[in-house]
């Protein structure tokens, strides 16, 4: 990607207008790009139609063409209109940040960011948001994109989270099947995460999971033994950070590697995400790997 | 190593705090919103037995600040071997005696003075120890003994003259006393002043120890210094009914003729008059103020000589006008006398101006209300009746009675009990041959002190032709005897008052005293004396105390506000509070005193003029080797020095090293590092 970005999530912390951010973020890491990417990675062939100038000509079928000497692409059940619908956990544990954004709202500016590209590929867009239960539904539509800003803007931290009911309703909801970008600090065992994710992918939706934390999570930076309180349940335990640092990294670091390893398995695109990094900067890297892992398969 | 002041060692007990500081895991008060304690939790709590300084270089950074800022206020310095070699015989003990009186204002003489001083400040040893002494009527140390010149000539920037008198005695006993109570051999006495020879008497041994060397540094420079000064103003009240009033100013000069010297008079603040005149050298001149008008009530004035002479402290004379209070006389006349009987005594009294008597006549009974407001009681030729242990009562309080024991008087035994034994005596009749002479008994007496000398009044000539024997008590003393030894004047004392009995009449009869020179004057020192009148004295000098409660014009001050504080106002400014029972004032300063009630009543104010002592103007000087002689050691050979060492005080050592200085140096630095250090370390976590 070329040219500089300037979109420190301090920079689009000051963007009041969230559709305004969506489209800065999305036009920005656009315009360097050859073309637009495509969120959208289906593998379902659905037919065949005659190559015009300008098509892809990585779509080129050249064993059709090495039989009939015609060129023709293919072309996917993505390339017709598909069904985006992003799920932000909003749960307590969400509203931390040690930077200019809480994770919150670097999930809610990602949500914004992705529905925009979205409905800019003429896409249907939707929206759920989750704590222990479902807080708010919008349905996938092609109507829907000012809706869901609408409804990311207005968005509140919920309580105590969970994954399972939540997801399960809204698999329930689901009429077709959809990409689902779930977005979520994934505070949970891998094993409940999986399972909660497996229900979506089961059927037949593809998934993409952002796992958002702060620095500060990362690292423990802090110097005094202080009682550390959950945001969710209020629980205190005392911690000394000097001492428990290490070990505190070390679970870390297993959780996101078990969190990976068990989604790649089942073709979940995990996607870790340090708030602290530009937005444009983190859905670039995640969408050029993502075409290139879809040309692969 | 050792301490001045080793208990500040007990500071660096402090280092316990960056101990326990490094020590201790210190705990957030707040707790820490953490999103989820899922990894935490899973991590096994332990704890630990031992516990480990954290992060040493800052701890030793802050444990050693501690320790030397202790060390620092501890003093610390380097003892000597003993003695310091390199003071052998050479530490002096010096005194600086100053003098500060107030011919030291004349001309230069005091920045002359301050010169020397400083001249002696800095030419002083490294070892020398020296004490500042400054003197006028009064001796006093104004430093410690000090090696630090700087002490000594703080204390010279300060100093002025005071308006007092020189007296050298106490000075040089004081120095002599200072340096005879030295350990060190080598002592310098150094005396600045300009000799002024009305200082200098002998009283006292001042001679200086053996082995003093003694200087004079003499700061007059005049061989005749030419003053002319205001020695005294008086003031002449004019006769009741014509209220004018005469002031007289008395000049002197010295050291040459002053002419044409301008006289200003100010009375209340305000340029009233002005007049010139002459004052021939080594004499005086009277300059008059007449016919000013009398005042009604207490004015400040002020007389100022304009002569050019270079000491103007004594050209202003301060001074209080009040209006003579009068003494109040109660006359009591027997209602059977004539007028001619009683003309002598009444036209005595009316004719008295400094101060004029008040004169109440009462014929008959007395009443205690006739005795309210009197200060003196006349029995003239009359046999007490009415209130008489009212009369009593009065005398014992305070008040004055004359009994004039003529043809009708009478005694009254209560009454004259402590002066006469019993009533007045019969009739002694001398009227054969010439009359009876009275002599006078006591010259010392106040009434009579005005007639000690020659010709001031003849009382040998007086003819007695008859009188009353009087037996007087062992406690009454006679003034007067007749020729036969019979006492003629008799007093008393009763209480707190007096009584005085003449044993003859006034009324030109017994005796022809009524018609003599002398009647007019001893009536009235007689009415005076048993009033116990005090003429309020119109100026005071400077350096004395005033006992408010002995104080004629301060009586009104004092009793009015018993229970209250006075506030003395100095002519600087300066106020100074009276307790209820203190009535002492110090008059260190010229000009005017205002003593006030803290209560503030206005008509109990009370003020008081106060001038330099005249001794002080006269400015002949002393003949310097007269001084030296008396003062200088017999035996004044400088000491030998060999094998004699003198031992620096620890203070003295220790200000020397200034190793504190060295110390805080190094704890600044070390508190720089520290925050240096903490900030890094703060950063690295």
């Amino acid at each position: 990607m070329t040219g500089t970005r300037f979109l420190e999530p301090a920079v689009l912390a000051r963007i009041s207008n969230l559709e305004l951010l969506a489209k800065t973020v999305v036009d920005g890491f656009i315009s360097g790009l050859h073309h637009a990417p495509y969120l959208g990675v289906s593998t379902d062939f659905a037919e065949h139609r005659e190559y015009m100038p300008g098509d892809d000509i990585r779509r080129i079928d050249w064993r059709v063409y090495g039989r009939t000497d015609r060129l023709y692409v293919k072309e996917f059940e993505a390339d017709t209109n598909a069904n985006f619908v992003a799920l932000l956990d909003v749960s307590r544990s969400m509203d931390f940040g040690t930077g200019a954004l809480t994770k919150l709202d670097y999930g809610r500016y990602l949500a914004a960011s992705l529905a925009y590209l979205s409905r800019r590929q003429r896409d249907r867009v939707g929206l759920a948001t989750y704590d222990a239960a479902v807080v708010d539904f919008v349905p996938a539509s092609a109507k829907h994109l000012d809706i869901v800003l609408h409804t990311l803007d207005r968005m509140r931290p919920g309580g105590e989270g969970r994954l399972e009911e939540p997801l399960a309703q809204v698999a329930e909801s689901l009429r077709r099947r959809s990409i689902l970008a779930v977005i979520s600090d994934f505070y949970a065992d891998p094993d409940a995460v999986f399972s909660a994710l497996s229900r979506l992918k089961h059927k037949g939706n593809d998934l993409i999971a952002f796992h958002l934390l702060d620095p500060a999570e990362l690292e423990l930076p802090f110097g005094e033994a202080a009682q550390f309180e959950d945001l969710e349940t209020g629980r205190r335990i005392p911690v000394v950070p000097e001492k428990f640092r290490d070990d505190y990294r070390r679970h870390l670091a297993g959780h996101r590697e078990a969190l990976q390893r068990r989604m790649g398995e089942t073709g979940i695109d995990y996607c870790f995400v340090d708030v602290s990094q530009p937005l444009d900067d983190v859905l670039f890297h995640y969408l050029s790997r993502r075409e290139r892992l879809a040309h692969v398969r | 190593m050792s301490f001045l002041v080793p208990l500040f060692l007990a500071g660096a007990a402090a280092v316990a705090v960056p101990i326990l500081v490094h020590l201790t895991h210190r705990e957030r008060r707040e707790p820490v919103r953490f999103p989820s304690l899922m990894f935490l939790r899973r991590i096994p709590f332990r704890t630990e037995r031992r516990q480990r300084i954290r992060d040493w270089p800052l701890f030793l950074l802050r444990a050693l600040a501690v320790i030397l800022l202790a060390a620092a206020f501890a003093r610390p310095f380097l003892p000597g071997a003993g003695f310091d070699a390199a003071q052998s015989g050479t530490a002096r003990e010096v005194v600086i005696v100053l003098d500060r009186s107030y011919s030291m204002e004349y001309g230069d003489r005091w920045r002359r003075a301050v010169a020397a001083a400083d001249s002696a400040v800095g030419s002083l040893g490294r070892d020398d120890r020296t004490t500042l002494v400054l003197f006028s009527d009064r001796a006093e140390a104004a430093t410690q003994p000090t090696s630090e010149p700087a002490d000594l000539s703080a204390v010279l920037r300060g100093v002025t003259p005071e308006p007092r008198v020189t007296r050298f005695a106490p000075a040089l006993q004081l120095a002599r006393d200072i340096v005879a109570g030295s350990e060190r051999r080598a002592r310098v006495v150094l005396l600045i002043t300009d000799l002024q020879r009305a200082g200098w008497r002998a009283e006292g041994d001042v001679r200086l120890p053996d082995g003093t060397r003694f200087t004079v540094a003499d700061v007059n420079v005049d061989d005749v210094p030419a003053n002319v000064t205001v020695t005294d103003v008086v003031v002449e009240y004019g006769e009741s009914g014509r209220a004018r009033t005469t002031l007289s100013v008395r000049l002197a000069a010295a050291g040459g003729d002053a002419d044409d010297v301008v006289v200003t008079l100010a009375l209340g603040g305000e340029r009233v008059r002005e007049q010139r005149a002459t004052v021939p050298a080594g004499g005086a001149a009277l300059v008059r103020f007449d016919d000013l008008p009398a005042t009604e009530r207490t004015v400040r004035g002020r007389v100022h000589v304009a002569s050019g002479d270079r000491l103007a402290r004594d050209d202003a004379y301060h001074f209080m006008l009040r209006p003579p209070s009068p003494v109040r006389v109660l006359l009591v006349e027997d209602p059977r006398a004539t007028t001619d009987e009683m003309v002598f005594l009444r036209r005595a009294l009316a004719i008295g101006r400094r101060p004029p008597f008040d004169v109440a006549r009462r014929q008959g009974a007395i009443r205690a209300t006739d005795l309210a407001d009197r200060d003196v009681v006349i029995l003239n030729d009359v046999a007490p009746r009415g209130d008489v242990a009212a009369l009593r009562r009065f005398v014992e309080a305070g008040g004055g009675l004359l009994v004039v024991a003529g043809p009708r008087g009478a005694g009254e035994s209560a009454l004259l009990r402590g002066v006469l034994r019993g009533d007045l005596g019969d009739v002694v009749d001398r009227l054969g041959g010439s009359g009876g002479t009275l002599t006078i008994t006591s010259y010392d007496h106040p009434v009579f002190a005005p007639f000690r000398a020659p010709r001031s009044g003849d009382f040998s000539s007086l003819r007695i032709l008859r009188y009353r024997r009087l037996a007087p008590d062992s406690q009454a003393a006679v003034l007067a005897r007749f020729d036969d030894g019979s006492p003629a004047l008799v007093e008393g004392r009763v209480g707190e008052g007096r009584v005085a009995v003449w044993a003859s009449d006034f009324q030109n009869r017994w005796s022809d005293l009524p018609v003599r020179p002398v009647f007019l004057p001893l009536v009235h020192r007689s009415t005076l004396h048993l009033a116990a009148y005090g003429e309020p004295r119109p100026a005071y000098t400077a350096g004395t105390s005033l006992d408010l409660s002995a104080l004629p014009e301060a009586e009104a001050l004092v009793t009015g506000v018993a229970d209250d504080e006075l506030v003395v106002e100095a002519p600087s400014g300066e106020r100074t509070a009276l307790q209820p029972d203190e009535r002492i004032v110090s008059l260190g300063e010229t000009g005017f005193y205002a003593i006030r009630p803290v209560a503030g009543r206005a008509t109990a104010a009370l003020d008081i003029a106060v001038n330099p002592a005249l001794e002080e103007s006269n400015l002949a000087a002393l003949d310097r080797a007269e001084l030296e002689a008396a003062v200088r050691p017999l035996n004044d050979a400088p000491p030998t020095t060999a094998g004699v060492a003198v031992s620096l005080s620890q203070a003295d050592r220790e200000r020397r090293q200034g190793i504190w200085w060295y110390l805080l140096i190094a704890v600044t630095l070390l508190l720089v590092a520290e925050g240096v250090t903490a900030h890094f370390s703060q950063t690295r976590r």
